[in-house]
């Protein structure tokens, strides 16, 4: 690790551009950096990215990109991004990751990578505990200097805030504020790992709603339906509502009461979905719409409350989606089926996503190809008309937010003779029932012989 | 009248069946001597012809029915040996009874067995419509009709969910009894006294706290270490069946048990009301004010759409209970009991129903837990 470090000691960014986005509950960081090979011998292949441990715990995701060509022209290709070498030194437990380049810079070269991640659980309401007419505040806390390994030669951080109600926000000169946003000015010439801690305190009435428990159960069956069953666990990630809750001011005055509170969700669903079913532990919740048109159907949901700080909502949405749209054969005569990971549910971050694809009866093989990192296993699931169970596919992931909603396949291998298992059952099933009347009907079970044969 | 119903059932199905009957052996009768007449009608004269294989066919079937009918009278009655005098009875009662046959005209019979299956058809639809609309009503969930279509009252599936996420496991509800199983069931809370209840005295205290002014409910909701209270009130959408009209019974019940409770105290004229002409004592009640509680800012007039006037106690604050939920419509109220307040040591509160306190001073002074 010694030698891949000398090649990384010598990039320095020329520029760096943070744009941070607190519109939301879940915070957005489009990063910019104008980095230069000035090692004279070695190629960089290798960017790094530092994170605070507090910022790497609550990362949902990091994407890399790099624009190609000029003008209009120009193609943004991905470039992978995954946790660097643990040996690599950082002082303070900074975490370090590394975005590969396609192709290794050579001394003196410049390229411009685009960098893109997502935190969350990273605003703290304060005050903690809100009352139903006040609105909610919370805590941004960053650094105001980009926090590097390489030296930064001039850099820039631009906050965005949803409303121009920012109460408090720390200065390090120059900085500059105007209605929404605040700019944390051009700072020149940082050493690495400069750091410059900084917070911002603002209003931030968006729905903060956190799915607690995310379980999606795929059920495949080969006679034409994938069925969808999702039970989720809900709660209202903001500040704490404490006393009253008076529905008459919730009612009567909409703008100022409840602010921060949320009383339906958007569902992104599949087109052609079918049976969509809403319900809760006590019964069906009827206050729901579905749209849909011909590339997407869209479920509003309202739970039977409006949702305030630290409430918490349990339910269930199930839907069935024909099965011509997701499974399909593989070059190598596997079949696999091509299903959307994450939660439908628009603008919220699941804590423990678990998706369980239950595959049909005599599927050998399985194997989940998921584009990220998760946790995965297999179990046996029994349901109707199964003799040896159905193989399941346990995938796992903690920390799951709205651009983890990409498709993954689960490969699978059949032998079409397997669907005659089932008809096969029933018939034999029926038929036997119908030669046990049979034999019944033509048995003479009595002991004494019958008068009239004499 | 309901005891009619299933001798109405089969007596229909017995007419339904035997016209089917009369109406297929019609068209079964007609189509055959359609098809054995075609050679024959043209030799003989139509009528003579037609009531000679009338005769024939009927012989016929006289033969077969003869035959089918000692068979199974011959199993049945294997030690009668009169069978062979039955036999010729019937012989010589069938004619008789086939030539007063009816047979009616063949396309009458065909569009009346048409009518009757599309009868049939209708009354499954008919049958399918009353039970979705007259006896498919769950109490727990209403709905009413309006000009935008169904709308849905789910107020207490709402509260009863509320209370089940929103609540510790611990926490203990107070409602009235008709409440009970469902505040178990589905919000998975501990009640006071449920539908199953059979201690009279236990009820009675729920209903003397119902009725009683604020500060002695809470001292009784405290004692039973309540947390939350919950009613039911339906005048804002017009729910009859709500705490309002059951409060006579928590009266009466409470009396029955606790003197202190005077039926007459709440009745003005003979009548329980809560409008202006209403008693103190009912204007005071726990009851009322949970119901009523800030009911008049909904329409400025406090109007009752069940009792169908306007309230008598329109603005007034709640000192030991606070208003924790109420559902979309109002039907559910859920109130907490708000802690007692710390005395400050030296300086007592005004002493307000001093039957306690004083009793405390004659026995010694209570050790304040809050100090």
């Amino acid at each position: 690790s010694q030698a891949a470090q000398a090649a990384e000691d010598g990039i320095r960014v020329l520029s760096a551009e943070k744009r941070i986005d607190l519109t939301g509950p879940i915070v957005k960081v489009f990063l910019t950096l104008k980095v230069q090979n000035t090692a004279t011998g070695a190629d960089a292949s290798h960017v790094l990215i530092a994170f605070t441990p507090a910022e790497a715990d609550h990362l949902a995701i990091v994407k890399a990109t790099r624009a190609e060509g000029k003008r209009k022209k120009k193609t943004y290709i991905p470039l992978p991004v995954s946790p660097a070498d643990p040996a690599t030194a950082a002082p303070n437990g900074a975490r370090l990751y590394s975005i590969s380049l396609p192709t290794p810079l050579k001394p003196t070269d410049t390229t411009t990578v685009e960098v893109f991640y997502v935190l969350t659980h990273s605003l703290e309401p304060f005050p903690a505990e809100i009352t139903q007419s006040e609105s909610q505040l919370v805590y941004y806390r960053d650094s105001a200097v980009l926090l590097s390994p390489y030296h930064v030669q001039e850099q820039g951080t631009y906050v965005k805030t949803p409303s121009s109600r920012v109460e408090s926000f720390t200065r390090v000169d120059p900085t500059s504020r105007s209605g929404p946003d605040v700019k944390y000015g051009a700072y020149g010439n940082q050493l690495p790992y400069a750091y410059s801690p900084i917070i911002l305190h603002y209003e931030n009435n968006h729905a903060f709603a956190v799915v607690e428990e995310l379980v999606r159960k795929v059920e495949i069956s080969h006679w034409g339906n994938v069925q969808v069953t999702e039970h989720y666990k809900l709660k209202h990630g903001g500040a704490k509502h404490k006393g009253v809750f008076s529905r008459l001011e919730y009612q009567a005055r909409q703008s100022i009461s409840g602010a921060s509170s949320f009383k339906n969700l958007l569902a992104r669903l599949p087109p052609r979905v079918h049976s969509v079913y809403y319900r809760d532990e006590i019964g069906n919740i009827s206050s729901s719409h579905l749209r849909s048109d011909s590339y997407k159907s869209e479920l509003e949901i309202e739970p039977r409350y409006p949702l305030f700080g630290g409430w918490h909502c349990t339910f269930t949405i199930g839907y069935g989606m024909p099965l011509q749209d997701f499974l399909f054969e593989s070059a190598d005569g596997r079949r696999f089926a091509n299903l959307t990971f994450g939660c439908p549910l628009l603008n919220t971050v699941v804590d423990n996503l678990t998706i369980k694809v239950v595959l049909p009866e005599g599927s050998k093989s399985p194997q989940a190809v998921v584009p990220f990192e998760t946790e995965q296993h297999l179990e046996t699931s029994y349901s109707y008309l199964d003799v040896v169970g159905r193989t399941t596919v346990v995938i796992k992931k903690k920390n799951v937010v709205g651009e983890h909603n990409v498709p993954f396949q689960v490969y699978y291998e059949f032998s079409p003779i397997f669907m005659l298992a089932e008809p096969l059952m029933l018939v034999t099933a029926v038929l036997l029932f119908f030669a046990a009347c049979i034999v019944y009907l033509h048995t003479d079970l009595s002991i004494a012989k019958s008068q009239a044969s004499s | 009248m309901l005891v009619l119903a299933p001798a109405a059932c089969i007596l229909s199905g017995i007419a339904l069946s035997s016209a089917f009957d009369v109406l297929t052996r019609s068209m079964k009768f007609q189509l055959s001597k359609l098809f054995d007449d075609g050679p024959a009608i043209s030799g003989n004269g139509s009528p003579n012809g037609s009531s000679a294989s009338t005769v024939n066919t009927s012989s016929s079937k006289n033969e077969k029915t003869e035959k089918s009918e000692a068979a199974p009278k011959e199993k049945q009655s294997k030690k009668n040996r009169r069978k062979d005098k039955e036999v010729t009875e019937s012989v010589s009662v069938k004619p008789k009874k086939e030539k007063r046959l009816s047979v009616l005209p063949l396309e009458a019979s065909i569009v009346s067995t048409l009518l009757l299956i599309a009868l049939g058809g209708f009354y499954v639809v008919h049958c399918v419509w009353a039970a979705a609309e007259a006896y498919s009503a769950p109490s727990i969930v209403l709905t009413s009709r309006s000009r935008e279509g169904l709308h849905v009252f789910d107020d207490f599936r709402e509260a009863y969910a509320w209370l089940s996420h929103n609540t510790d496991v611990d926490d203990k509800v107070a409602s009235w009894w008709d409440y009970g199983y469902q505040t178990t069931a589905m919000a998975n809370r501990t009640v006071i006294v449920d539908n199953n209840t059979w201690n009279n005295t236990h009820i009675a205290t729920v209903g003397t706290a119902m009725s009683s002014p604020e500060k002695a409910a809470w001292e009784i909701f405290d004692s039973l270490d309540v947390k939350y209270v919950l009613v039911v009130f339906g005048g804002l959408v017009g729910y009859p069946s709500d705490d309002i009209n059951k409060f006579l019974w928590m009266v009466r019940i409470g009396g029955g048990e606790f003197p202190h409770i005077k039926e007459p105290d709440y009745l003005r004229d003979g009548q329980y009301r809560v409008d202006a002409q209403a008693t103190p004592t009912m204007l005071n009640c726990l009851m009322y004010k949970l119901c009523y509680y800030r009911f008049v800012e909904t329409d400025g007039k406090g109007f009752d759409r069940v009792r169908g006037y306007e309230i008598g106690k329109k603005h007034f604050k709640l000192t030991h209970f606070e208003e924790v939920f109420t559902t979309h419509h109002w039907m559910v109220r859920i109130y907490k009991l708000k802690p007692q307040k710390n005395r400050i040591r030296g300086k007592l509160k005004k002493l307000k129903s001093s039957s306690k306190t004083s009793s405390t001073l004659a026995a010694g002074r209570k050790k304040n837990p809050w100090q």
